[in-house]
């Protein structure tokens, strides 16, 4: 049985559908990669996940235990974290308060402290900032406090949207190192990218989006030669 | 939502271009109206020298105190706006009944004689009591009137707001009757005390003192403790917050209790300075500390205070400095009229307030 399940989930804004029923299963410790163009529905599919929608049919489960229902600070809690598209990190709070909110859920003080030590050992670039407001960051350094607030809710499943978006290609490669990484600690990752090529060089699995439709599935690999991929994402 | 909220706003754009002229004309009589009253009636005021020094203290003391209470009524508006994006309109009244509640623990301390016995006793109870109702009822308003509309779009969750100040103004109407009861007014409070040579109302020295200890309290609440940084979180990205775990009722319950808590104080501190307590008495102070909050900048901490305080002088000295000046008998009687210009200018010309612009500026 899969980690987490999506199974055939229809999301809607008022009358528009969104998602017109998709269904992905993303194994334990594995990379998944959802792939697609604009306006395909990656991101409402990541919000339906986190609780933030809710799907009008269908059903998401972790571990076999659904999640319908559940208000979205419980999802988290169950080990649902996500990085949202576009960062949104809390640009008024310090680094510190916002890898303060990331653990908010937990009571373990001492367990919270050494997460926070293992984040700053992650992005070393966080430690002298850690004071900061975190809205005086550079795109890069906010994607990594954005990777490390979610990191400190200990996730079961990282739900990653576009991280590497509006990033410098150096950036870029360092967020796609830091997601192995994280991934060869243990943690599973369903990762949205619009850079298919790479998403899918690192996924273990990979889902094509369209239109509200999962349209194509494969082994990262296999989707990266796959002809129809190539002529519609990778140029 | 917000983006929501900014195609919605961006919408009357062409309208307003059409009528500029006539606006702007307007507009301007309306700066150059103020301009001159403020300079000619503060030169007239000055040349006629008329106050001594001693009324100008007098005077400023008492905008201090009203301050006070305007500030610490304000950071309930600006936090629950903050938190939700709602205006609650029934905070006005929330004050009301925590100074009712005060109103009765300090009779029957006056009755028995502790309030003269033992002042700083008695007003810790009468404080304290007033905060828990406050709370009590902020919290209870949330949970039963404003939870279950907060994710209708549209005017629903305002003109709840507004029926909730309507229904706790009634109610207590119907429990204690429209008759303005005298709070008492023990002598401790009346006694003058020396300030820099000039004598104030000790009452005053105490609102304003207690009144800054609270907001100090309370800034280091939200500033230094987990759930006050869930607040500031929540205030910024709502959703970000609660994927991150952060449990955004857990939050907002907080909020009203903190904004409560606030308001138990106000209410308390205003029946100490105004003497009178009745179910009305909630609503020009609450009108005017949401003037207050906006002119800081609503959603702002800081903005409410100092929001609260520059009101409470404006309207304290204003009526001498501005109004005597260009010769308009009796103008204490429009400080109620200072006050309420003072605010449609803010609305008019500067409705992010004082401090709200650099937050706009900053989540951008
Ligand atoms: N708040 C909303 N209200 C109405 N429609 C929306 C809303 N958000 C997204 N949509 C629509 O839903 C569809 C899917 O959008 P979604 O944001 O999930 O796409 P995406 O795959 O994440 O795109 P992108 O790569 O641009 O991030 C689009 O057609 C979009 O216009
Ligand atoms: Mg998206």
């Amino acid at each position: 049985m899969a980690l987490l399940e999506i199974d055939d989930i229809h999301v809607f804004y008022d009358k528009i559908e969104a998602l017109k029923g998709v269904s992905i299963a993303v194994d334990e410790k594995q990379i998944v990669t959802l792939v697609g163009a604009n306006g395909a529905g990656k991101t409402t599919t990541l919000r339906a996940i986190s609780g933030i929608l809710h799907p009008r049919a269908g059903e998401i489960r972790l571990g076999g235990e659904s999640l319908a229902d559940l208000p979205p600070h419980e999802i988290a809690g169950m080990g649902v974290v996500q990085v949202p598209e576009g960062r949104r990190i809390f640009a008024r709070l310090t680094v510190d308060e916002n890898l303060q909110m990331g653990a908010f859920s937990r009571n373990d003080r001492r367990a919270i402290a050494e997460d926070k030590e293992r984040m700053l050992a992650l992005f070393p670039r966080l430690k002298e900032r850690l004071k900061q407001v975190a809205g005086t960051l550079s795109g890069g350094e906010q994607q990594m406090v954005a990777t490390a607030r979610a990191l400190m809710a200990r996730p079961r499943i990282l739900l990653m949207d576009e991280p590497s978006m509006g990033l410098s290609p150096v950036m870029v490669e360092h967020v796609f190192e830091t997601i192995r990484a994280i991934n060869q600690q243990g943690v599973t990752i369903l990762l949205v990218e619009q850079n298919a090529l790479m998403a899918l060089g690192i996924a273990d699995f990979g889902y094509v989006m369209e239109s509200g439709r999962i349209v194509l599935t494969g082994r990262g690999q296999d989707l990266l030669e796959d002809e129809n991929v190539q002529r519609a994402y990778l140029g | 939502m917000t983006d929501v909220v900014a195609s919605r706003i961006g919408l009357p754009k062409l309208s307003s271009l059409a009528r500029f002229t006539f606006v702007d004309v307007i507009l301007w009589a309306l700066r150059l109206a103020v301009v001159i009253v403020v300079v000619g009636g503060t030169i007239g005021t000055l040349l006629k020298g008329r106050y001594a020094a001693a009324q100008w203290f007098d005077l400023v003391m008492f905008g201090l105190t009203i301050g006070s209470v305007y500030a610490l009524i304000a950071l309930g508006y600006t936090m629950v706006y903050g938190v939700l994006r709602l205006i609650n309109f029934a905070h006005g009244d929330i004050t009301m009944t925590g100074a009712f509640a005060g109103y009765f623990l300090a009779s029957s301390f006056d009755r028995s004689g502790l309030l003269d016995r033992s002042p700083i006793l008695a007003m810790a109870g009468i404080l304290a009591l007033a905060i828990v109702t406050s709370t009590t009822i902020a919290v209870l308003t949330e949970r039963i009137a404003y939870r279950p509309f907060r994710h209708v779009r549209g005017f629903a969750p305002l003109i709840c707001a507004i029926g909730v100040s309507f229904f706790l103004e009634q109610t207590f109407r119907g429990l204690f009757g429209p008759s303005i009861r005298s709070y008492p007014d023990p002598k401790w409070q009346r006694a003058a005390i020396d300030v820099l040579g000039f004598s104030v109302p000790r009452v005053d020295i105490i609102v304003i003192a207690l009144a800054v200890v609270a907001m100090l309290v309370l800034y280091v609440i939200i500033q230094r403790t987990k759930m006050g940084t869930a607040m500031r979180a929540v205030s910024e990205d709502t959703d970000a917050a609660a994927m991150m775990g952060v449990d955004v009722n857990k939050v907002v319950v907080f909020t009203f209790a903190l904004g409560g808590a606030m308001a138990g104080i106000a209410g308390v501190f205003y029946a100490f300075v105004f003497k009178q307590v009745y179910f009305f008495m909630g609503f020009t102070p609450g009108i005017k500390a949401f003037g207050a909050a906006v002119l800081g900048g609503i959603g702002s901490v800081p903005g409410a205070m100092i929001g609260g305080f520059f009101l409470g002088l404006v309207e304290s000295v204003g009526p001498a400095l501005f109004l005597d000046g260009i010769g308009i008998p009796a103008p204490y009687q429009l400080r109620d009229l200072i006050a309420f210009t003072l605010l449609i200018m803010v609305l008019i010309f500067r409705p992010h307030g004082i401090l709200g612009e650099r937050m706009a500026k900053k989540r951008a």
